[in-house]
């Protein structure tokens, strides 16, 4: 694939992102600008030859949501697993969760398994290949299967697919 | 104004930081570590690194700072992933408590 293939729109909105990252990594300093116009063009020709512009887009409606979603639900599992460390019993009841992502494979089951761990109560241990999740819960009486549910209603609408498969 | 809501944000997130490493010493074994470590401390981050970006010189120092948010959540998720994964592998069995329902 050679530059003048590219598709010219991903590659001016991805080369503004890095360039703007150059000026973020750079302490806002404008002395070396002209390498920071190399380094931006050539992390955006790589990024569209690793990472393909697709059709589907993600909405920003979508996104403002999920980051909504998970900015407060990793606060309320920060607070709950801070409170039950401080306590003078700690009241843990752990267990072991098996649920079936109803995710398709890639991205969107990458992005759950990653963020349930921040989720209240909830650390992903295992991801089969056929979509089976092991969780560990640390207190079996919280309502973690609802709330994964939940979490992954999110990523779906996020990346626009569908949840096929089991439920 | 911005000083004191910076220090109350510095001070959260050393909270979080606080609870996230009594979490680590008081919890009975590797699952329930990974939970305080992976979520208290996160959150220590975050709020340390905002009460931090709201001291910045610069628009562009502040934006760094808040970036090395998403960047470590994104590493520590990865690897608190595959610390319980290899557990899992190796056979470790996960605490069952001792505390009558």
């Amino acid at each position: 694939m050679t530059i003048r293939n590219l598709p010219l729109g991903a590659f001016l909105v991805r080369g503004l992102a890095f360039a703007l990252l150059w000026w973020v990594l750079a302490d806002g300093r404008t002395d070396a600008w002209g390498l920071g116009a190399v380094g931006a063009v050539a992390a955006a020709a790589a990024s569209l030859r690793l990472l393909p512009p697709v059709r589907r887009r993600i909405g920003i409606a979508a996104l403002v949501r999920f980051l909504a979603f998970f900015l407060w639900n990793s606060l309320r599992g920060g607070l709950q697993v801070a409170v039950m460390a401080l306590r003078r019993r700690p009241g843990l009841r752990p267990a072991i969760l098996e649920i079936s992502l109803a995710l398709p494979p890639g991205a969107p089951r990458l992005l759950l398994v990653n963020a349930i761990t921040l989720m209240p109560g909830s650390l992903g241990a295992r991801l089969s290949d056929d979509g089976r999740l092991r969780v560990h819960v640390l207190d079996a009486r919280l309502p973690v299967a609802a709330e994964l549910r939940a979490l992954e209603v999110h990523i779906a609408r996020l990346f626009g697919v569908a949840r096929g498969g089991a439920s | 104004m911005i000083e004191f809501a910076s220090a109350a944000l510095l001070f959260i997130g050393a909270f979080f930081y606080f609870a996230g490493t009594v979490g680590l010493l008081r919890f009975p074994d590797i699952y329930t570590r990974l939970h305080a470590l992976a979520k208290a401390d996160n959150l220590g981050l975050g709020f340390v690194l905002a009460g931090l970006a709201l001291r910045a010189e610069t628009l562009a120092a502040a934006l760094k700072l808040l970036l090395i948010w998403p960047l470590a959540l994104a590493a520590s998720a990865a690897v608190t992933y595959a610390i319980a994964q290899r557990a899992e592998t190796l056979g470790i069995a996960p605490w069952r408590g001792e505390e009558e329902p």
